[in-house]
């Protein structure tokens, strides 16, 4: 059973878990207004933000600013804690959406990407394992906590430190503002009047243990990733993928039971609407809602981690949070939702989250649950399919020959057309090929991110004349929006997941692999390896692996 | 009018990637979402950018483009009235 053993929140509210539940029950909110990276002032925009003085404290010399905050934030967890941080059994998992992109043009920028900056912090806090960074776009917290969880189940670990952060930068705001998802206010999640959301940064960490003395405390019960196969930005508007992470995490539960549900609510006029039908759907109505984004706004990689860690706090207080922001219900799925606090007596909840790529996620958390009488078993699994390309290759050329038939392969940025091909020339030795199915998960690994895309958007934001913010590039700079293009090729409505490497380490991808199996609803997986840093340096290696 | 309309469609063409098209394939008056020349949310977002770039055109958002953006011809019409540079 994998239990919670510490956590810390580090917001602009508070370096502390407490701090930050105590600012929240009062009421506080650390959205503010800040000027423009463009100098525009129609670029203005609203976020939660470390004050100069916060920072100037937080900073951690020979550090970036991204690695200090993760750095504060695991220690704080850590600080009364007893575990052997350099045992080979301890796990460091990492949550981001973008890591060190406010350092992209450094030329140092190789040495701070996400699994090298990883590796760094994992070193000076004395933890001898390879990290697994997860970036899964805004669901990567969850998936992270998920992620963890099934490695610790598998029993190839004791503890998993699993933390999450991400930092506001130029490259993020001017994203999310070509998206035109920013509100020009503080949001407000689920009203009638909402214009979009905030962003916000932060760094949260879960650690999270194995424990057989005792069945008190936190226990992440179950989790589940699973893809719309609708579209790579927009979320379906029935939200079948939401909805079926939550029936899948909550299949055996009383829904009597459970306490609250903490929703991704982002306050984007699709993602609320979505989620209100996700909940409907899923007969939880009735049960206390909230979101905490008006307090802390979108912290994308750590938003997951953060809001476990406060509704399980919240939980416990037998007080559930008030949706800051919220006045007049603005979406049509019928749910419990209140801008004040809603007393709460019950010891569970479930964590809803939803982002880019189509994914979704879900996971239930219960207080001194009863061991559940399903255990854990093992997984093994048969590699029936292989493929393998590399540079030097034109895959236009490859896509012609051998593909065609889907013009939607000249929109996408590298990473995708290599990920697409060898997806592809995977699946046409299967026979007959799988198509529209729930039982086909999309796993992939690489070392540079999305790192080529990246370099192209950052053209489009050179503050100058020719300032025009790239949306359709902004969306391709989360390399997970991969599995979302196969699984939207194919129909495969189950788990997707991007994890970076700092190697290819087939050993942890087998691991990781097998432990993904832990789904219940997973017969096979598109795995492998995919890697594009240049025109020169790229690989694809897949598999169709099938569960034995 | 005719010369915007060629203009616009090669415009189309390069910002949304449209590869294997040229403008001749580009009926003026079909609709560019949906069932027609099939464009999604984030073409419509990069519409938005080239109206800006190219014509000085500022839309705050897609629902502001929705009937602006339903045909080449339509665009052509708003461009011709409304274009700054």
């Amino acid at each position: 059973m994998v239990y919670r053993i510490a956590d810390n929140v580090l917001t602009p509210l508070g370096a502390t878990t407490e701090e930050n539940y105590e600012a929240l029950k009062s009421g506080r909110s650390a959205l503010s207004s800040y000027a423009s990276y463009s100098g525009r002032k129609e670029d203005d925009y609203i976020a939660s933000r470390f004050s100069d003085e916060q920072k100037k404290k937080l900073m951690v010399k020979g550090l970036t600013w991204f690695e200090s905050l993760i750095y504060h934030s695991v220690k704080t967890a850590l600080s009364g804690c007893d575990i052997d941080l350099a045992s080979s059994r301890t796990l460091f998992v990492v949550s981001t959406t973008k890591t060190n992109i406010d350092q992209l043009s450094s030329p140092d920028y190789d040495k701070i990407q996400p699994a090298a900056s990883a590796k760094r912090i994992a070193e000076l806090l004395g933890i001898c394992t390879q990290p697994i960074v997860v970036c899964n776009a805004c669901i990567s917290g969850v998936a992270a906590i998920i992620t963890a969880q099934r490695m610790l189940n598998a029993g190839s670990y004791d503890t998993a430190i699993v933390v999450g952060c991400d930092v506001i930068s130029h490259f993020v705001v001017s994203g999310f503002q070509s998206l035109k998802a920013m509100s020009p206010e503080p949001c407000r999640p689920f009203d009638i009047e909402r214009l979009g959301l905030n962003l916000g940064e932060a760094a949260a960490t879960l650690i999270l243990g194995c424990q057989t003395k005792t069945d008190t405390g936190w226990q992440i019960v179950n989790g589940a990733l699973r893809n719309d196969a609708y579209h790579i930005s927009s979320p379906s508007p029935k939200g079948e993928g939401c909805a079926s992470a939550i029936q899948y995490v909550t299949k055996g539960v009383d829904l009597q039971t459970l306490s609250a549900v903490n929703v991704h609510g982002t306050a984007t006029m699709y993602n609320d609407q979505m989620e209100s039908k996700a909940i409907a759907a899923s007969g939880l109505s009735e049960i206390p809602m909230n979101t905490l984004k008006g307090y802390f706004g979108h912290t994308l990689g750590a938003s997951g981690i953060l809001e476990t860690i406060i509704t399980m706090h919240s939980v416990a207080h037998g007080e559930l949070l008030g949706t800051k922001g919220f006045s007049e219900i603005g979406v049509s799925g019928r749910v419990n939702i209140s801008a004040q606090p809603m007393p709460i007596s019950k010891q569970s909840f479930v964590k809803v989250i939803s982002g880019f790529g189509g994914c979704n996620a879900a996971v239930y958390c219960a207080l001194n649950a009863p061991s559940p009488s399903q255990q854990y078993t093992a997984n093994t699994y048969s590699v029936e399919h292989h493929v393998r390309i590399t540079s030097p290759s034109d895959l236009t050329e490859i896509y012609k020959q051998q593909i065609g038939n889907y013009p939607k392969f000249y929109k996408m940025d590298k990473l995708c057309q290599l990920g697409f091909i060898a997806s592809e020339l995977l699946l046409k030795q299967e026979n007959p090929r799988k198509e529209q199915c729930a039982d086909r998960a999309v796993v992939l690994f690489n070392h540079s991110s999305s790192v080529w895309v990246d370099r192209e958007y950052e053209r489009t934001i050179e503050v100058g004349e020719d300032y025009f913010p790239s949306p359709s590039l902004f969306v391709y700079t989360l390399p997970n929006i991969v599995c979302g293009e196969i699984a939207l090729r194919n129909g495969y409505h189950s788990e997707t997941s991007f994890y970076i490497l700092n190697t290819k380490d087939e050993e942890l991808m087998h691991n990781v692999l097998a432990s993904t199996f832990n789904d219940q609803s997973l017969q096979s997986i598109i795995a492998g390896w995919l890697d594009y840093k240049d025109e020169g340096n790229f690989e694809a290696d897949f598999k169709l692996i099938t569960k034995k | 009018m005719e010369e915007l309309i060629l203009e616009l469609k090669k415009k189309i063409i390069q910002a949304l990637n449209l590869e294997e098209m040229s403008p001749d394939d580009i009926d003026t008056d079909d609709a560019l979402f949906g069932e027609g020349l099939g464009l999604d949310s984030i073409d419509a977002l990069e519409l938005i950018v080239l109206m800006e770039k190219d014509y000085g055109i500022k839309l705050a958002n897609p629902a502001e483009g929705k009937a602006i953006f339903k045909s080449v011809r339509t665009i052509a019409e708003y461009v011709s009235q409304n274009r700054k540079k």
